[in-house]
């Protein structure tokens, strides 16, 4: 693939985090709704920790890569347009809304 | 007890903010020499807090692209996230859906053959 993208490790480990607190989360509610139903239950749904193959992860990667260079690209149309060489917060501004709406 | 618990609670925040914070520190760098490389390709500078800003709206976007992969794989009944919950991600963007569906298939087409073309590869290394 493309020489420059994000190391497969870290995008899992931004993944990991994510997953890990809304997994906290759920049983924290999970606490709170059966604290006299069984107990039972709330113990096995414990270790439900989401996890992505090495693929997923790669293809995640080129996903983030595609939106950076999507940013950098459209920005980079926006300067030239106004004759600048150097991409400055403004041509950012114009090409942002759309970018967010594609992503 | 209460307070307890609430301390540790605060202490759990407070990790995960310092991981979160290295964590988006790295993804920056990363950011920087893709932002940078594109940048060359396209023949323009950029400056350096809209380097930064993307960064972190990409950081951002990695982080909602979890919530999203997590579901989707949970709605079909997994507990492992794989390529087709990353496409479906990108479903509101024909262009982006393609363009991963493509990038898919050269991963799933290089697995069996991946240590076929080491060997070669090696091989060659030995002549020369």
């Amino acid at each position: 693939m493309e020489e420059n993208t994000f190391d497969p490790d870290l995008i899992r480990a931004i993944f990991n985090l994510v997953w890990k607190k809304r997994a906290a989360e759920r049983e924290k509610n999970e606490r709170t709704e059966t604290v006299e139903a069984e107990m039972g239950v709330g113990t096995s749904k414990k270790n439900r920790l989401t996890s992505a193959n090495a693929n997923a992860l790669k293809l995640s990667c080129e996903l983030l890569r595609l939106f950076v260079t999507e940013a950098i690209q459209r920005a980079a149309t926006i300067a030239e347009a106004e004759g600048s060489n150097k991409i400055e917060a403004t041509h950012l501004e114009r090409i942002l809304p759309q970018l967010l709406l594609d992503f | 007890m209460a307070s307890e618990m609430e301390r540790d609670e605060e202490e759990e925040e407070e990790e995960e903010e310092s991981a979160s914070e290295i964590l988006r520190d790295r993804f920056r760098l990363s950011t920087i020499s893709i932002a940078e490389a594109e940048g060359k390709k396209n023949g323009v500078q950029i400056s350096e807090p809209i380097v930064a800003c993307v960064s972190d709206l990409a950081f951002k976007y990695s982080k909602q692209l979890a919530k999203d992969l997590e579901l989707f794989a949970q709605h079909a009944g997994r507990k492992s996230v794989n390529m087709e919950d990353v496409i479906l991600s990108a479903h509101r963007n024909d262009h982006l859906a393609a363009s991963l569906r493509s990038v898919s298939n050269d991963l799933k087409a290089k697995e069996p053959q991946s240590e076929r073309k080491r060997k070669k590869n090696t091989r060659k290394e030995d002549k020369s």
